[in-house]
């Protein structure tokens, strides 16, 4: 058990080594910092309720470009070792594929969290500099944020298990924008006069990621109250969703033939 | 010629060609030329992939161009309701863009009904402010006379955080146009009964008292109508009604405060006391206004 830990220790640490040395990671970060800044003038636009807007906007930035950056560097996350033949070197010592791929895993998550601290502290210090009010609320949106991010990275790592990076990071997108519409899909199916449409909606959105579950933020700016179960549920099942996507990455990636 | 001349004359031909069809194409954003796609709220909701917030400030921002841009805002109403509506479905706990909707959507009676639907949307997800009640009981009384339904939309309010203490009796006024004065007079005793201070008690008791006022100018006004037909004019003075024969009253009614009866300005018998009748007070500009709205409605109706 030992000897696993300290692999996946030593993979993630070099995971976050080699993502900070990713200039498509800084690029991000660095538009998402300025989105963030520049929310203060897009709130100008208007004339009321200006917090709201920016906090609005500075949000949307971090959970837009958070996912860019977990979708993106995920997709690459074996591709790149393979392409590099780095992954022979790996796999020749003493460590396992599901050691390989969780400490890939949780390298990717650990950097896209500090990324996610910095968008942060750049979404508050933006908030306080133009009196926009910053309270628990922003605190459990953030962090179910980081788990959504979590929740992606597990996605976009399973696909890169067995796809190429351009199609890993079309069916990320894909299962990404499903996941933010599978309650809306399931209220319109509810609509429909074809009982078969119901059902079907209603399955989708029982088996697909709900990733709406983790979007506290338009609770988060107008300050309504987060029911506390719910945000524990939606942790429960985001931590679900994770094992079970590296579960089924290591499914597949065991399988893999790297000839 | 040379390739290099070929090339340079083809960088011209095509920078002349672009520049020829950008001419012709319209400078302005497609919604300054009210040509915009407004999506349906539900399709726009299901494309935000959770971006709700977002989409809303992006069509909210739309709506402040078109009320506080360089055009005029008149006639936009309807546009400007398409976005509010998009606004407040992506995100109903916005709070300014339903008052906003009141303001602004005013070209006809359909708009007005438009921005009262959103209103009545808000008080789902801000029960507690009085200020959208208030802006809804405004449409009814200013812009549709629905006065009773103004009173009813109006009078959950008193009792909201942070509500004026005239209120009480602006419902009370309200009903005196359409369910008469006993109406307004028992909904004030109930005022006075659970009032929360003397200072709004006083206010309370001034409104009955005005009330009472009132009936009695109505009994004037009725008197003052038989003195038209009889006499074929206008009253001079209040108390033509008892000196000129033959009399239309043997005695005036007592003004209740001691003061005597008089004419205001357009023939209206008043207290001298007070100098006012009891009904939502509104100025004369406010009310040529009114009635050029309610004649522009009638005209759209009759044209539709």
């Amino acid at each position: 058990m030992k000897h696993h830990l300290r692999a996946i220790s030593a993979i993630a640490t070099n995971t976050v080594r080699d993502a900070v040395r990713n200039k498509v990671l800084y690029i991000l970060l660095f538009f998402a910092l300025v989105l963030i800044g520049t929310s203060f003038l897009l709130a100008t636009l208007s004339y009321v309720e200006r917090e709201r807007i920016l906090q609005d906007v500075a949000l949307a930035s971090i959970r837009l470009f958070g996912a860019a950056i977990a979708i993106f560097i995920g997709v690459g996350l074996v591709h790149r070792e393979v392409d590099r033949r780095t992954i022979y070197t790996i796999l020749s010592k003493p460590v396992s594929r599901v050691d390989f791929l969780v400490g890939k895993y949780l390298g990717l998550v650990t950097t896209l969290w500090i990324q996610l601290a910095v968008m942060s502290a750049g979404f508050v210090a933006v908030s306080l500099a133009s009196g926009a009010p910053v309270n628990g609320g922003h605190g459990i949106a953030l962090a179910l944020t980081a788990l959504e991010l979590a929740v992606l990275v597990a996605i976009a790592t399973l696909f890169s298990s067995f796809a190429t990076p351009f199609l890993a990071a079309c069916y990320s997108v894909g299962l990404y924008m499903v996941g933010h519409v599978t309650r809306d899909l399931r209220a319109l199916g509810a609509l429909s006069d074809a009982e078969s449409v119901g059902v079907l909606t209603t399955w989708l959105h029982r088996l697909l990621p709900d990733l709406e579950s983790f979007n506290w933020t338009i609770e988060a700016v107008h300050g309504l109250p987060i029911p506390y179960d719910q945000v524990a549920w939606a942790a429960l099942m985001g931590v679900g969703w994770c094992v079970a996507f590296l579960t089924t990455a290591a499914l597949v990636f065991e399988r893999r033939d790297f000839r | 010629m040379s390739g290099r001349g070929i090339q340079t004359s083809l960088l011209l031909a095509m920078a002349c060609l672009i520049g020829v069809a950008h001419a012709q194409l319209p400078p302005e954003p497609r919604h300054a030329r009210q040509e915009g796609f407004l999506p349906d709220p539900a399709a726009a909701r299901l494309a935000s992939f959770g971006f709700d917030a977002l989409l809303a400030d992006f069509y909210w921002l739309q709506a402040v161009q078109i009320a506080g841009g360089s055009g005029s805002p008149v006639g936009q109403s309807h546009r400007l309701g398409a976005l509010l509506d998009l606004v407040t479905q992506l995100d109903p706990w916005v709070d300014h863009p339903y008052r906003f909707a009141a303001l602004w959507m005013t070209d006809d009676e359909a708009a007005v009904r438009k921005a009262n639907a959103l209103l009545h949307r808000s008080f789902e997800y801000h029960p507690d402010d009085w200020r959208n009640r208030f802006y809804l009981a405004f449409n009814h009384y200013y812009y549709l006379g629905e006065d009773a339904e103004a009173a009813a939309v109006l009078e959950p309010a008193i009792d909201l955080p942070r509500a004026p203490r005239y209120l009480g009796r602006l419902v009370a006024r309200l009903r005196s146009q359409e369910e008469g004065l006993e109406t307004s007079a028992a909904f004030l005793q109930e005022l006075v009964r659970r009032a929360p201070d003397e200072y709004a008690k006083a206010g309370y008791l001034r409104a009955l008292d005005e009330i009472e006022t009132e009936r009695r100018a109505r009994i004037l006004d009725r008197a003052q109508q038989v003195f038209r037909e009889r006499q074929g004019r206008e009253l001079a003075r209040v108390e033509e009604l008892v000196t000129v024969p033959p009399a239309v009253l043997r005695r005036l009614p007592p003004e209740p405060h001691g003061s005597v009866w008089e004419l205001d300005g357009q023939g209206t018998i008043v207290s001298a006391e007070l100098r006012y009748r009891y009904r939502p007070k509104i100025d004369g500009t406010s009310r040529g206004l009114i009635q050029q709205f309610r004649e522009k409605s009638q005209t759209g109706r009759g044209d539709s």
